[in-house]
């Protein structure tokens, strides 16, 4: 973690300290703006916001729960239902931590599959993120272009695995197929497609001065506030410190695959956006990589390791954690021996982020309050869970 | 014929033909976003989807008519009235054409050719956000309000520039009388440029270009009805046919918008370096007349359609700053200019 | 009171006066209009980018899709299903309800294995199409098809009997859409942990993958007591 100019900008206090009668508007649950289930009971003065408060909760499903009566093969498709925009990751982060119980490390090309799609995954993501954001600042267009590049991986999801959003990638031991010959066809074409999308929506977006003026500056956010909240991800990124998880603690293959960590400034809406298009392309870049190292190994090459039926891992407990498109996605397993988890924990990524929802949208406008929560990208069954 | 009966024949055929474009309109703009987004749009109504705008005007005519609870009922039903009435008044002094000939008779193409003209659009143009407000106070909801609280304060921000803008114009022609300017914008200046309030005032056209987005609450003005923040703004509470005509108002005012910007600034009938009197016979001139100007409000309604899907919207604050910060300064200084020159060479 | 970083907004002249990069805006979206225009004119499905005429165009399907369930039959007409009731076990649903059962006199031949399942059911309700009963089935005699409109009129309907299961898969092999057989994963060497958790195992359950199917006890019909919501 290295600190980055953000951290050193001078941080001033802001908000209204007057206090007076305030209009209490109920923003949700049900609302064009608040994606999925989200609540947020603010007090405005005219449209400024004076306090926002999250309610969470709308969509518990007791998921957690749930996996205490579930095998650990069970469990995997309940972390579909998490952060739904990318469930591979949610799948690659449990499946990852029940093998770290079981002391197994996976084969080197199922790593390699598992990385290609969950990169994949992670352009999904950013690309929802970047197009629903663009949808509540009134630019529909991008959304466009972006969601049709994600059909598209979508599409390569189907054909690997055999679903589209819900996926269950893999099994706990590897993964059960090789990469489709969908994606051999079409990845060549699909790089540039989706470099061509993204620099629409820039040119669509990034320059535009009424884009920056709602972007730039907006929820501006310091780097330690945010460490001191638990941001991880894009978030804490933009906020100008260097986490990623990919390269501060490598798992998978990621310490053999050369790419770089965007970074932005001041944490504002503008500098969330600009780290998610970055991250896109390092994806795209990291599949390329990942893809030509997957080509050096043979064909016959093992997927999975040799796993009993029933997964019984030994007594203890682990905590593990990859970088999932909104961040730090954490799953604590503890095992009593028997084939079903004593207990699990899953470390959501938007929910650290949403706690600090207040912080970050007092003071600023209602049509900000709109703006951040797009940019924070906080997925109503992850946040729930 | 009577005098009177001609007015109500050119009154009918003025509204109907408004209405029609603004039904079109409708399609246009769900086809055309489709068309710029990579979607195909309603086409399974009709050739090309084009009775869709019908089946959806039978939707909302059939559907329940739902008055809030707490709501102010009169007031409530009052709102889309006024918003819509004054967008088809406006174009009552719009010249669509130069002048037919039939049966020996003269017509006007226009409905009412008063010299006070620009007052009048100004006048119309501002009743209509009483409809918004009144229909965003009536329904009593947090949102309604805030979106009728917004279109006051944009459409007053905004009525400022425009009416700067237009001033220009009054300075450059002398009138006030909208057929009289589309008459002195015919020939040419500087040897080659049409003689059209575009190219004589390039910066009070984009001011009124611009105020006039901002009157017909378009994106990136659409504050008003803010989908994102504001569910649908002052019309939340609105269904049924109510809600239509507020969304119908809405092409209406295009519709009347693009009529004047194109008689202002883009010579109204007129075709630049052609006479077009001089070769064809007086019934077909006054339809070709017609056909120009349809043309070239066409172009206005399309831009109106294009700026929309390719731009973010605006922030309250940022509107306002815009509105009092950059349009009216450039305005002033505009007129300023203008009023100069206008001295000078006369 | 929150801290917020001071922002320097550095705009360059063009980015200053709005209309050079809407200009480019424009451009882009008009460029996508032509291009749309002239492909919705073309013939063929899926001539737009994003559209697909849906009931006439339909996208398609992979063959390993998840959708809804069939029962296989084998080449010869037989019944592949044995009713051992590894598929209710998986379902993380518990959408199945399979009763193990002995062909009835003069219809062995209608089974491919000595026994059958006399009920199968499958709850479409509850039913998640995570794929997990496939993946357990010995006989790879359920599997999930490529069909996707599953709504029905009665919520009864959506409890799939096997009769239906089965008529899913002829309409299924009339079509030509029938799921391959699963390709063999290629395994690495054992884990470290594989003989705890083979003592573990219950008779009458599979002692790992790949290996020799224990022979199941009498009675072993599995019934779940979870039933669907609308039984």
């Amino acid at each position: 973690m290295s600190k980055e100019k953000g951290l050193e900008t001078i941080c001033i206090t802001t908000g209204p300290t007057e206090v007076g009668d305030y209009v209490t508007l109920n923003i949700g649950p049900i609302h064009p703006a608040m994606h999925g289930t989200l609540r947020v009971i603010t007090q405005t003065d005219g449209e400024t916001v004076i306090s926002a408060k999250p309610e969470i909760g709308y969509l518990h499903r007791g998921v957690e729960k749930l996996g205490e009566n579930l095998t650990y093969s069970q469990f995997l498709p309940m972390t579909d239902r998490l952060n739904y925009c990318s469930a591979i990751c949610n799948n690659v982060a449990y499946e990852m931590a029940v093998e770290k119980l079981l002391g197994i490390e996976v084969p080197p090309k199922a790593q390699l599959i598992r990385m290609i799609m969950m990169e994949l995954a992670r352009i999904a993501d950013h690309q929802v993120c970047v197009g629903i954001l663009g949808v509540d600042l009134g630019a529909l267009t991008p959304f466009f272009y972006l969601i049709i590049q994600r059909e598209e991986i979508y599409e390569i999801f189907e054909w690997h695995h055999g679903a589209r959003l819900t996926n269950s990638m893999g099994a706990i031991g590897g993964v059960e197929a090789d990469l489709p010959d969908r994606f051999h066809e079409k990845w060549p074409k699909m790089r540039d497609t989706i470099r061509r999308a993204n620099d629409e929506t820039d040119s669509l977006l990034t320059h535009n001065r009424i884009w920056m003026d709602r972007t730039i500056g907006v929820n501006a956010f310091c780097g330690d506030d945010a460490l001191d909240w638990g941001f991880t991800g894009p978030m804490l990124r933009a906020c100008g410190v260097r986490r990623d998880l990919r390269k501060d603690e490598p798992y998978l293959m990621y310490d053999k695959v050369d790419f770089e960590v965007p970074v932005g400034k001041h944490g504002d809406v503008f500098d969330r956006y600009m780290v998610r298009m970055l991250e896109m392309e390092e994806s795209v870049k990291i599949i390329d990589q990942a893809y030509a190292l997957y080509k050096e190994l043979p064909d016959d090459a093992p997927l999975m390791k040799k796993m009993p039926k029933i997964i019984r891992p030994p007594e203890g407990q682990i905590y593990h954690a990859i970088e999932s498109p909104n961040g730090e996605l954490g799953f604590f397993i503890k095992s009593d021996g028997s084939d079903k988890p004593y207990r699990i924990k899953i470390r959501p990524p938007c929910y650290m982020v949403y706690q600090a929802f207040e912080d970050l949208v007092k003071g600023e406008m209602i049509s900000d309050l709109i703006a951040c929560l797009s940019s924070l990208n906080v997925i109503a069954g992850e946040l729930d869970r | 014929m009577a005098d009177w009966q001609i007015d109500l024949i050119k009154v009918v055929f003025i509204w109907a033909w408004a209405l029609l474009i603004a039904v079109v309109m409708t399609w246009v703009e769900r086809r055309a976003s489709a068309m710029m987004q990579d979607r195909l749009g309603p086409n399974r109504a009709g050739p090309f989807g084009l009775l869709q705008p019908l089946a959806d005007g039978i939707k909302l005519f059939t559907k329940e008519d739902i008055i809030p609870e707490r709501a102010r009922k009169i007031l409530f039903i009052l709102g889309p009235i006024l918003f819509a009435l004054p967008a088809f008044s406006t174009y009552a002094v719009v010249p669509f054409g130069d002048k037919i000939v039939i049966g020996g008779k003269e017509i006007i193409l226009q409905v009412s050719d008063v010299n006070i003209g620009f007052l009048y659009v100004l006048a119309l143009s501002a009743i209509a956000v009483y409809g918004m407000v009144i229909g965003g106070w009536a329904s009593n909801s947090k949102y309604s309000i805030l979106g009728g609280l917004r279109a006051t304060a944009q459409l007053i921000s905004y009525e400022v520039p425009m009416g700067l803008a237009l001033l220009t114009i009054v300075l450059l022609y002398g009138t006030f009388s909208l057929r009289e300017i589309v008459l002195q914008q015919q020939g040419t200046f500087l040897g080659f440029l049409p003689n059209w309030g575009f190219f004589k005032q390039p910066v009070g056209f984009i001011i009124f270009l611009v105020a006039a987005y901002a009157e017909a609450n378009r994106v990136p003005f659409d504050l008003p009805e803010c989908e994102s923040e504001l569910v649908t703004g002052y019309h939340t509470e609105y269904g049924s046919m109510r809600l239509g005509l507020y969304l119908f108002g809405e092409y209406v005012n295009l519709v009347a918008l693009s009529a004047i910007t194109v008689s202002l600034f883009f010579g109204g009938w007129a075709l630049p370096y052609v006479d077009m009197g001089k070769f064809l016979g007086p019934v077909s001139y006054g339809i070709a007349s017609f056909l120009v100007f349809f043309l070239k409000q066409a172009f206005f309604l399309f831009l109106f359609v294009w700026v929309r899907w390719t731009v973010p919207r605006f922030r309250y604050d940022q509107l306002m700053g815009l509105g009092w910060k950059a349009l009216i300064p450039l305005g002033l200084v505009n007129l300023f200019v203008t009023a100069l020159l206008v001295q000078l060479t006369t | 009171m929150p801290r917020r970083p001071v922002v320097k907004k550095e705009y360059t002249l063009g980015e200053r006066v709005y209309l050079v990069e809407i200009a480019k805006g424009l451009r882009l979206t008009w460029k996508h209009f032509v291009f749309n225009i002239k492909a919705s004119f073309q013939k063929g499905p899926h001539t737009v980018p994003t559209c697909w005429q849906y009931p006439e165009d339909r996208r398609e399907i992979a063959p390993i899709f998840r959708g809804a369930h069939m029962l296989q039959l084998n080449d010869k007409g037989q019944e592949l299903c044995v009713g051992c009731g590894m598929c209710a076990r998986a379902c993380p649903a518990k959408c199945i309800t399979v009763k193990r059962g002995k062909p009835a006199e003069g219809e062995e031949d209608k089974y491919a294995g000595k026994t059958m399942c006399s009920t199968f059911e499958i709850d479409m309700l509850r039913c998640i199409f995570c794929g997990n009963c496939e993946k357990a089935c010995p006989k790879n005699a359920i599997v999930l098809g490529q069909d996707y409109e599953l709504a029905e009129y009665e919520p009864g309907l959506c409890i799939y009997d096997k009769k239906r299961l089965i008529s899913n898969f002829l309409k299924a092999k009339a079509e030509g859409r029938l799921k391959p057989p699963p390709a063999p994963i290629p395994i690495d060497a054992p884990p470290v942990k594989k003989k705890a958790a083979v003592k573990k195992t219950e008779p009458g359950k599979t002692k790992a993958k790949g290996g020799e199917r224990a022979e199941k006890g009498k009675g072993t019909s599995v019934k779940e007591e979870d039933k669907g919501p609308d039984k």
